[in-house]
């Protein structure tokens, strides 16, 4: 079990909404850590495609992406490039 | 039916008693859940009424069956009649590939919709359009 975290800023024309949002939960369900995203004083499972619609994280925001579990450092990698990567 | 289709994700039968809310919607869960799930739409009634129309039903759940299988979402009262109608028309075998979840129309099929994305079983499609019900939207 190992813990893991970092903090990432969207793009600034990209909202962690429709089809992005939809991208980054598809990644996430692919680990077996507990993944939580933070934004806007909000926090959501990275595995619930409501909850990460429910930060209306806007373009620009800040993310903090953290991770519990056997691969939680290869989780928050991949989306912290998922999300620089978004356009 | 004779065969289900190839698709290995779970596909989604939306039933609304208005087929532009029924059309939207399928429009919306695709974008947000990507091109690899199959989203089969049963709007209104006959003759392009507002209502539901068990045949219609009937219809889209055979359009949408495939042997990963089927969650179907509804919006009120008698689309749920108009579901187990269509239901009952079907073969045991067809029948245990379909799940209907009692969750809320919108917010379940996106999220049933991004689950079947990954992969997910029927069971956890269904359970993710259920557990639409308890998120918070504020």
């Amino acid at each position: 079990m190992s813990e893991s975290s970092e903090l990432v800023r969207l793009p600034s024309s990209v909202a962690l909404h429709a089809r992005p949002a939809g991208a980054f939960v598809r990644a996430a369900a692919a680990f077996a850590a507990t993944i939580e995203v933070r934004a806007n004083g909000r926090h959501a499972n990275a595995k619930s495609i409501l909850e990460i619609l429910g930060l209306g994280a806007d373009g620009g925001s800040e993310l903090r992406i953290s991770a519990s579990g056997d691969d939680a450092a290869a989780a928050v990698a991949e989306l912290a490039e998922l999300v620089a990567r978004l356009a | 039916m004779t065969s289900t289709n190839g698709n290995s994700f779970v596909g989604l039968v939306l039933v609304s008693h208005s087929a532009a809310i029924a059309g939207g919607l399928a429009e919306l869960v695709a974008q947000v859940a990507g091109p690899d799930v199959a989203i089969v739409t049963a709007g209104g009634g006959p003759d392009g009424t507002l209502g539901t129309d068990g045949g219609r039903v009937l219809e889209a759940l055979r359009q949408a069956d495939s042997s990963a299988g089927t969650v179907v979402l509804a919006d009120l009262g008698s689309s749920l009649l108009s579901v187990r109608a269509a239901l009952g028309e079907l073969t045991g075998e067809e029948a245990a590939r379909v799940v209907l979840a009692d969750g809320p129309l919108v917010e379940g099929a996106i999220a049933a919709g991004v689950t079947a994305s990954t992969g997910a079983s029927l069971a956890e499609v269904a359970q993710a359009a259920e557990e639409a019900r308890s998120v918070r939207k504020l």
